[in-house]
């Protein structure tokens, strides 16, 4: 049968310029960009103040395909390591008691975060309207999912093969009287997703991840290895292969506002807030974790936070942007008093406050004492005489019916919660760069430690009103509270948290109730 | 002497009260701006290979400011200016197909904008899309 006239002329094109059988990927990226269009205006659900411009690029020219791949690689490695070599290895019962308590929290609380930035990298890919810039959104919505699967898995593992699973299996349920859990919602969930959009990506993106994921996920990766687990290191390292990405995302997004004049209006105050907000929480709590959470130390939390917080993200990302108007955030200094003190401050309280967590905390011992008072001279004279003083009363033995937390409040040692980042303070023991403010609004009286929570709260007060604990449980007794909370192991006897890491002298509800602690409310009595 | 991008360069060797004392100093109360790149790579069998002979071979000729450290899990690399891989280098290094998306698999961290162009990954201190445009192959 004859070939038609156009059918040839096919034929014969083909027989020049063959058909491809296989298409570089990064030309198919670049055919996709022709798919982008110019909108009347922007019809997103998730408005914001700034205008972000309509051509932002996204900086690895991710497609479909290869990203399916890329991250189907990550997994294989990922669980194969972990389900075959680890585990005949034993490896999930290697690491130093102090360690595996640690990780109950790290991991835990980062499942949250990744669980919210699913829902922040939605709404910004709903409110961006190039399409590069979208496209890092979106594969960033799928990183988030896949990194609340690994944060879960961290711990489900550990559930399994660790010898105190108590912790790791179901945190959460302890959510209601954990004094850590409200200050990480604020930091991880509030800060992520509510309010403008631009003003959650720099939340999210520019100072969570580009600033805070190095120490959170890289740097605690060598406190884990020194600390002989070797699951947290093939976990998170692969979640932060990921997150140079989501770094990318954060400076396109101040790329496709920089040259809107909203931006010189409101950009500094926005980092200045993302900055305060997220150093806020993380700084005291990754230092705690670290210094306090690990027998074998790699170096001062306040070295890994002089790195990764202020000479490569302060100098690469913040000072690398001054000549486009971005400024030095003002709260700077006082979050580098916080770096080199507020960790010790939170440590002291976390102890006070141990039976309500849903981990282990232990004293530091002489060896560590050493190491604290050479790294932070003036350490032993303030936090080590309390430490020692809780030792000696017997604050790690049952019997002793000693609560730290009531030697507070007998020694005048109101402790306080900041009303916006929800993190607990003690005003007459911070050596951190606390300030206390209290204000009264609405028939309440609100707490605050520094200046930057305080300006945001005078701003928006209704944003902030989550109860502490103080508030939530004034007058009523410890034991109850514990029970209430769920804070009791399946023998509904013995507490999940423990103030030492040790296999016996373990505390019991009985025991918490025979100390007789009354919560109380510092800001009733003023 | 230690080579200014060092892990340990600078205030990082000082201790104890030395370091107290240049860590709360007038002068670094706000942030200084920084030439500098940072990429961290996770250990792997090809990462290993391609730290070996492409970053501490070839690109450190071509800028030898760049530092790389063990870090227990992954490789920390510092340099002024940027850091270059060329992943159709590290293919035939490997001897096997291995691309930009290869790669990718096993960079866990950056500081500074990086970007992927062909078969070629960089890190940059350029403010790309602001100084310079980011371009498609």
């Amino acid at each position: 049968m004859a070939l038609s006239a156009a059918t040839k002329a096919a034929t014969d094109a083909l027989s020049i310029n063959r058909a491809p059988t296989s298409v570089n990927p990064q030309e198919v990226h670049r055919w996709l960009q022709s798919f982008n269009w110019d909108f009347a205006q922007n019809r997103t659900k998730y408005p914001t103040k700034y205008h972000m411009a309509n051509d932002t690029k996204e900086q690895f020219k991710l497609i479909a395909k290869e990203y399916a791949r890329m991250e189907s690689v990550k997994d294989e490695r990922q669980f194969g390591t972990l389900l075959d070599g680890l585990t005949r290895l034993g490896a999930g019962n290697r690491m130093h008691p102090r360690w595996g308590e640690t990780m109950k929290v790290a991991s835990n609380f980062l499942e949250v975060g990744e669980y919210n930035a699913i829902a922040a990298s939605a709404m910004l890919w709903d409110s961006a309207t190039a399409a590069e810039q979208k496209n890092g959104y979106l594969a960033q919505v799928l990183d988030e999912i896949r990194h609340t699967h690994q944060c879960g898995f961290v711990n489900y593992y550990y559930a399994k093969h660790y010898h105190d699973p108590a912790g790791h299996n179901d945190a959460r349920r302890t959510r209601a009287i954990g004094p850590l859990w409200k200050g990480m919602k604020r930091v991880f969930a509030d800060g992520f997703i509510s309010g403008d959009a631009v003003e959650c990506s720099i939340n999210l993106q520019l100072v969570g991840e580009a600033c805070f994921t190095n120490p959170l996920i890289v740097a605690i990766t060598e406190w884990a290895s020194a600390n002989g687990d070797e699951i947290t290191p093939t976990v998170f390292l692969s979640i932060e292969t990921d997150e140079l990405r989501h770094m990318a995302n954060g400076y396109q997004t101040v790329v496709s506002i920089a040259n809107d004049p909203a931006a010189q209006k409101y950009l500094n105050t926005d980092l200045n807030n993302a900055f305060w907000t997220q150093q806020k929480y993380f700084t005291p709590v990754l230092g705690m974790l670290f210094e306090y959470g690990s027998k074998y130390k790699v170096e001062p939390w306040v070295k890994t936070w002089n790195r990764w917080v202020y000479e490569d993200w302060g100098g690469i990302w913040i000072g690398r942007l001054a000549k486009y108007g971005v400024q030095s955030p003002p709260s700077l200094r006082d979050a580098k008093k916080d770096a080199y003190w507020a960790h010790h401050d939170l440590f002291l309280l976390a102890y006070a406050l141990w039976p309500t967590g849903f981990f282990r905390l232990s004293l530091p011992d002489e060896e560590d004492m050493e190491w604290f008072e050479a790294n932070y001279p003036g350490w032993d004279a303030h936090y080590g005489k309390i430490l020692r003083e809780w030792k000696a009363l017997g604050c790690e033995d049952p019997k002793s019916g000693f609560l730290p937390i009531q030697w507070l409040a007998e020694n005048g040692h109101q402790v306080y919660v900041d009303r916006v980042s929800q993190v607990p303070f003690c005003p007459s023991l911070a050596k951190s760069s606390v300030t206390t403010r209290i204000h009264e609004y609405n028939g309440q009286k609100h707490s605050f430690s520094d200046e930057w929570g305080e300006r945001m709260w005078l701003t928006e007060p209704e944003r902030y009103e989550c109860q502490s604990i103080f508030e939530q449980y004034g007058g009523r007794e410890l034991s109850d509270v514990i029970v209430e909370g769920h804070g009791l192991r399946s023998d509904e006897e013995t507490l999940i948290a423990q103030p030492h890491v040790r296999a016996d002298k373990l505390w019991t509800i009985d025991d918490i109730k025979r100390a007789n602690c009354v919560f109380a409310d510092p800001l009733s009595a003023l | 002497m230690t080579q200014h991008n060092a892990y340990n360069a600078g205030i990082m060797q000082k201790t104890g009260e030395e370091f107290a004392k240049e860590f709360f100093a007038e002068e670094n109360q706000t942030v200084h701006e920084s030439n500098t790149v940072v990429l961290v790579l996770m250990k792997s069998d090809e990462i290993d290979a391609i730290v070996e002979d492409i970053i501490l071979g070839e690109e450190t000729k071509r800028n030898p400011t760049i530092v790389v450290e063990d870090r227990a899990g992954f490789w920390w690399i510092k340099a002024d200016g940027e850091i270059i891989v060329d992943t159709e280098l590290a293919s035939d290094m490997l001897g096997k197909p291995y691309n930009i998306y290869d790669f990718l698999v096993n960079v866990s961290s950056t500081i500074g904008r990086a970007y992927t162009l062909g078969n070629t990954f960089t890190i940059t201190s350029e403010l790309m899309g602001l100084d310079r445009k980011l371009t498609d192959i």
